[in-house]
C-alpha cells in the first residue's frame, strides 16, 4: 500500500519522499525527519543522490557572488582552532560512522575534492606523484558498495565494504581494468568490513589514476578461468589525491 | 597536499559558486553569510562521504549549500505576513535563470521539464530554483496545499520516467 493514491508500487513513496526531500518542499518537521533517514539508510540517500544528480543541471545558472572577506576567516576560526584534521565536528552516525573511523579517509577525500574542482572541469587530476590513488566502487542495480585506497607505499590496496553481501558459496573478486585490456585478478576480497588486498609487482607498475576497479562473483575461492565469470557488482575509477 | 592547503583550495574556487546558491534561496545577505559558513564546516566534516558519492564534486558541493540554506528556511520563523512578503519580494537577481530557459539548460532535466504541463514545471523549478515550500507553491498557484502536493508528486513521477527512458 502506498500513501499516494496515485503512486503505484509502495516503492514509489520512497522515491517521492527522496525527490521532495531534494527539492526542499517538505515542511520543516518532515525535512528534518527524512535528513535523519537518509543517515541511517543507504538505499534512500542513494535515491536522493539520484535526484541530486538529475536536477543539478537546473542550479548552473545561478550567478557567481563573492563572499565578504571576512567570512574565510570566520570559518577558518570555527574550523581550525578546535585542533587540527578534518575530524567530524558533531558525531557521526549509522552507517557513517564506520567511514569517519576510516583514519585517513576524510583527509584524503577533501584533497581529492579540492584537486577536482580547482582544475579545469573536466580534466582529472593527475598528480605528478601519485602515491595514492581513491576509487568507490558502485554498480547500478547492486548494493554493492566498497572503497578502495591504494596507497604505493605499502604495496597494499585498503578497502572498506560499505554495504552488500556475497551470497553463501560466493566471493567476490577484485579486478583492474586498464584502458580496453582484459582485466587482471588482484585477488579474492576477504570478507570483512575493512580488508587489505597486496598488489604484486606487475600490478604496481601499471596502477594509475583513471584505471578502473571492479568487483564481479565468483566461485568460492575465485574465478577457475582468470578472467571474470559472474556479474560485476561494483566498479568505480581510480582518482589521484 | 596538507588538509589545510586543502580546504583552501577548495574554497577559493568554490565560495563565489556556493555563496551565490545561498542567497540565492535565502535572498538574505546576513543569513547567506551564514548559510555559507556552515556549509564549509560541512563541507570539512563530510568530505569523506563525497568518495563514496556518484555526483560530480561541484554537484556534491551545490547540493549542500542548498540543502542548508533550505534547511535554515523551513526553520526560520517568519512574521504571519512573511510569506506573502516572501512571494512579492522583487527577485534579487532576475534575469539568469529566464535567460537560460529560453535558452535550453543543459542537461536532460529541462527537456523532461519542457514535456510537464507550464505551470507544473514552474512548480519544479520554483522548489529547486527558489526553495519554495510546498505552502508557498500552493499560495502562489492558488491551489490547497494537499492539491499542490498531489501535483508535484505526479509531475515528479512523470519526470523520474522522462529522466530514466
Amino acid at each position: 500500500m502506498s500513501n499516494l493514491d496515485d503512486s503505484g508500487p509502495a516503492a514509489d513513496g520512497d522515491d517521492l519522499l527522496a525527490a521532495e526531500y531534494v527539492l526542499g518542499v517538505l515542511p520543516a518537521e518532515e525535512r528534518r525527519a527524512a535528513a535523519a533517514r537518509l543517515e541511517r539508510d543507504a538505499s534512500f540517500a542513494r535515491l536522493a543522490e539520484r535526484w541530486e544528480a538529475h536536477l543539478a543541471p537546473l542550479a548552473e545558472s545561478w550567478q557567481l557572488v563573492e563572499p565578504p572577506e571576512w567570512a574565510k576567516a570566520a570559518i577558518d576560526r570555527r574550523l581550525f582552532q578546535a585542533g587540527p584534521g578534518p575530524a567530524p565536528v558533531a558525531a557521526a552516525s549509522g552507517i557513517w560512522q564506520s567511514l569517519a573511523l576510516w583514519r585517513g579517509l576524510a583527509g584524503a577525500a577533501l584533497a581529492a575534492l579540492a584537486l577536482m574542482v580547482a582544475l579545469p572541469w573536466p580534466e582529472r587530476p593527475v598528480p605528478a606523484q601519485r602515491s595514492q590513488l581513491v576509487a568507490s566502487l558502485a554498480a547500478s542495480g547492486s548494493e554493492v558498495r566498497y572503497l578502495a585506497v591504494y596507497d604505493a607505499a605499502s604495496d597494499e590496496v585498503a578497502l572498506r565494504h560499505v554495504s552488500g553481501e556475497r551470497a553463501p558459496g560466493s566471493d567476490f573478486e577484485l579486478w583492474m581494468i586498464e584502458g580496453s585490456n582484459a582485466p587482471v585478478s588482484m585477488g579474492v576480497i576477504p570478507s570483512g568490513t575493512a580488508v587489505r588486498l597486496p598488489v604484486a609487482p606487475a600490478a604496481k607498475a601499471k596502477l594509475d589514476s583513471g584505471d578502473v576497479l571492479a568487483v564481479s562473483v565468483e566461485p568460492a575461492g575465485g574465478s577457475p578461468s582468470g578472467q571474470p565469470t559472474g556479474p560485476v557488482v561494483a566498479a568505480g575509477d581510480l582518482q589521484g589525491i | 597536499m596538507r588538509d589545510r592547503q586543502a580546504f583552501d583550495l577548495l574554497y577559493r574556487h568554490t565560495s563565489a559558486k556556493l555563496f551565490g546558491v545561498c542567497l540565492r534561496v535565502l535572498n538574505d545577505r546576513g543569513e547567506a553569510e551564514e548559510a555559507l559558513q556552515e556549509v564549509f564546516v560541512k563541507i570539512w566534516t563530510k568530505a569523506d562521504r563525497f568518495v563514496v558519492s556518484e555526483l560530480s564534486p561541484i554537484s556534491w558541493l551545490v547540493a549542500i549549500a542548498r540543502n542548508q540554506s533550505i534547511d535554515r528556511l523551513r526553520t526560520r520563523r517568519r512574521p504571519a505576513a512573511g510569506l506573502d512578503a516572501a512571494i512579492d519580494v522583487p527577485d534579487p537577481a532576475p534575469g539568469p535563470e529566464a535567460r537560460v530557459m529560453a535558452s535550453g539548460e543543459s542537461g536532460r532535466i529541462s527537456q523532461c521539464l519542457d514535456e510537464l504541463e507550464k505551470d507544473r514545471a514552474a512548480a519544479v523549478r520554483g522548489a529547486y530554483l527558489e526553495g519554495m515550500s510546498y505552502a508557498e507553491l500552493a499560495a502562489r498557484h492558488q491551489v490547497p496545499m494537499n492539491t499542490m502536493r498531489t501535483w508535484l508528486r505526479r509531475s515528479l513521477l512523470k519526470l523520474r520516467d522522462c529522466l530514466e527512458r
